[in-house]
């Protein structure tokens, strides 16, 4: 019984505690969100566009690649292209999440090394700009390929995926820091699970014996979900359910590695 | 009975070390202990008074600035608690947590924003820093492109200025620059004089006996004595000279593993700032380059030529004899004789100490001179061994001194 109220105990204080903070802590949260922003874009000559423009361009490479080159759309069809586009940037943006994680004490270890700084502000930190950036350049595409209704619900998507990806904004920066060879194999992992979920093509594309294999990668049901909200897809109640149970079971021991590391994290740098 | 400002309960710490990092990862996951304890700081128990200037010395690796982390809470401690009645600055191994690609303008609102302060706090005292910190258009740049000076200087600025009812110093009163380090001492000076509590952690004796109310003396990790400075000091010092046989010197007394910034290396004079300027020794009237003396016959004096420098008060004098060994034989300093100096016809500052039938016995002693601040605290400038003075004697008197004595029989 006890171990049952300490998961819960930890799964509560997972994602409670970092919101919290963030809320008690808004001033500090935004200035270093507004200097996150600045730092991509000071100095350069399109300034504040670069954040909707370097997805976008990214967007447009993967357009170029699969609907020019490899000719998809006339092979698949025409919903070919509005499939790419609407799981891959959302894509793009857990991706740069997660790389991100890897490197995050390191990477703000000047704020706390001589301070009392709230460390479960980091990763909410890490998330927020992506969701931003991403967000705009999503709703814009969705508005551009599905219309006005589709590009509000759209609005919802990264932060219904941030929030996913808590228990791992977690856990990585804690593994990233400690044990250096994490931040030479998260990349490849993101980019090796970019293919194990079905974001360059349907599920209904591989072979037969495989289609059932992607499901055991929450990721799949995450853009299946996503495909569902954004392009009025098919999905059902177990895409949502998977998904949950995994960030339910993930989210407390998570939560208990980052607590935990905390002192380390203080004295090691 | 004053008001509490700070109470420590057994607070202790200890480093945790792996033998790979592996381990460390091991037990953050397992919650297993897998480490080697390294302890840092024994169950330390302590109460500061509002108001008090508390010195805290001790060797290198007597647990100082492990217990200074704790407080400022950088680090957690491993057993024991602490309660700050009110807010604390820290000014640790002379720095602050500064976002390197953020300006100096957004790393105040972002310290203010650390130490709780709001956004309209933090502009209501801007001003204050940015004059303080005096690194001019610098303050729009990235803090990344400060040299050290600066960043100190910035850091002490934020630190002193968002008025903190408890202020952690460790080693920095000889911030930056002469001109900084001058004003970094008066603002210091200026809490004291405020009521404010301080906990003050130095390797100079000097400057924690003037300063401190109270000295807590570490040892290993623990507190060796606590009690009123003059005491604490003495029997600290004496336990050094007995460990380690070294050099001491006006203004400073150093760790013999350690370096010092002040007298150790002579403190440079700073434009604007007093300076030594000439030093003449003369024997029983006489100007000479090697000064052989006679005991209780030879009247020692010594005319220093100073510049009293521009917008500071006039400074103070100090003289001090030390044996070869280094230790001091016997100082004296115009501050704490009560003697004001004064300019000559030039504008310059103009003082001689004469040592009338001088008491030292036979040796050889050299001569420190050094030029403090009004108050006999900050040191300006300080010229170590300014000349050798070799002592003879008629008698068969030992020892380094002649005490003045009769006899009665």
């Amino acid at each position: 019984m006890n171990i049952v109220a300490g998961y819960g105990r930890n799964i509560a204080q997972g994602f409670l505690t970092p919101i919290s903070s963030m809320l008690k802590n808004r001033t500090l949260f935004w200035m270093l969100v507004k200097r996150d922003i600045l730092n991509r874009t000071s100095g350069t000559v399109l300034g504040k566009l670069w954040p909707v423009v370097q997805p976008g361009l990214q967007i447009l490479g993967y357009w170029f690649m699969f609907d020019i080159v490899f000719s998809m759309r006339a092979n698949r069809g025409p919903e070919y292209l509005e499939y790419l586009l609407t799981g891959m940037l959302p894509w793009l943006c857990i991706a740069e999440v997660l790389n991100r994680a890897t490197n995050m004490f390191r990477e703000f270890s000047p704020l706390y090394r001589r301070n009392p700084f709230p460390l479960e502000l980091l990763p909410l930190l890490i998330m927020a700009i992506p969701c931003m950036v991403f967000g705009t350049v999503y709703f814009l595409l969705v508005l551009l390929l599905e219309g006005p209704v589709s590009a509000l619900t759209s609005l919802a998507v990264m932060p219904m995926l941030m929030l996913w990806l808590l228990p791992l904004c977690l856990v990585l920066p804690v593994l990233g820091l400690f044990i250096k060879d994490f931040a030479q194999v998260v990349p490849f992992l993101v980019m090796i699970t970019m293919f194990l979920t079905p974001i360059l093509y349907f599920p209904g594309m591989l072979p037969d014996g495989m289609q059932q294999f992607i499901w055991l990668n929450p990721f799949s049901d995450l853009l299946a979900v996503v495909h569902g909200i954004v392009q009025g897809r098919e999905f059902s109640q177990v895409n949502v359910l998977r998904p949950f149970v995994v960030w339910l079971v993930l989210l407390g021991p998570a939560w208990l590695v980052f607590r935990r590391s905390i002192p380390h994290i203080r004295e090691v740098l | 009975m004053r008001e509490t400002a700070l109470s420590i309960h057994n607070v202790s710490k200890f480093y945790k070390v792996y033998e790979n990092e592996l381990d460390r990862v091991r037990e953050i996951i397992s919650g297993k202990p897998r480490y080697q304890k390294i302890e840092a700081l024994k169950p330390v128990t302590l109460e500061v008074g509002k108001g008090e200037v508390l010195g805290i010395i001790g060797q290198n690796g007597a647990g100082k600035s492990t217990l200074l982390k704790v407080l400022a809470k950088t680090i957690l401690p491993s057993t024991g608690e602490f309660t700050v009645n009110g807010r604390i600055a820290a000014l640790l191994e002379l720095g602050a947590s500064f976002h390197p690609e953020m300006t100096g303008h957004e790393n105040i609102f972002l310290s203010g924003a650390i130490q709780g302060l709001s956004t309209a706090e933090v502009e209501s005292i801007y001003e204050d820093i940015v004059n303080f910190a005096g690194i001019g258009e610098f303050i729009h740049r990235p803090v990344k492109t400060y040299s050290s000076g600066m960043f100190v200087r910035l850091a002490f600025s934020i630190a002193t200025q968002i008025d903190p009812e408890i202020l952690i110093i460790d080693e920095a009163l000889s911030v930056g620059d002469g001109a900084f380090s001058r004003k970094s001492f008066d603002r210091i000076m200026d809490f004291k004089a405020a009521g404010k509590t301080i906990l003050f952690c130095s390797h100079s004796m000097y400057q924690v006996e003037a300063m401190c109310d109270r000295v807590v003396w570490l040892e290993a990790g623990e507190i060796r004595k606590v009690g009123r400075p003059v005491e604490v000091i003495t029997e600290y010092s004496e336990v050094i000279r007995m460990s380690s046989p070294r050099e001491e010197s006006l203004g400073s007394e150093v760790q013999p593993e350690e370096e010092s910034s002040l007298v150790e290396d002579n403190k440079e004079s700073v434009e604007g700032l007093p300076g030594i300027e000439k030093i003449e020794i003369s024997v029983d009237g006489r100007i000479a380059d090697v000064h052989s003396v006679v005991s209780e016959e030879s009247d020692v004096a010594v005319r220093v030529l100073f510049d009293p420098g521009k917008g500071v008060p006039m400074p103070t004098l100090a003289v001090a004899f030390s044996g070869g060994d280094g230790r001091i034989v016997s100082s004296a300093g115009s501050f704490h004789d009560g003697v004001s100096l004064s300019l000559n016809e030039e504008g310059k500052g103009e003082a001689v100490i004469t040592f009338p039938r001088i008491g030292l016995l036979r040796g050889n002693y050299y001569l420190d001179i050094a030029l403090l601040c009004e108050k006999g605290i900050h040191l300006y400038e300080a010229v170590r061994r300014a000349a050798e003075i070799h002592v003879e004697q008629k008698g068969l008197e030992r020892g380094v001194v002649i005490l003045p004595h009769e006899w009665t029989t």
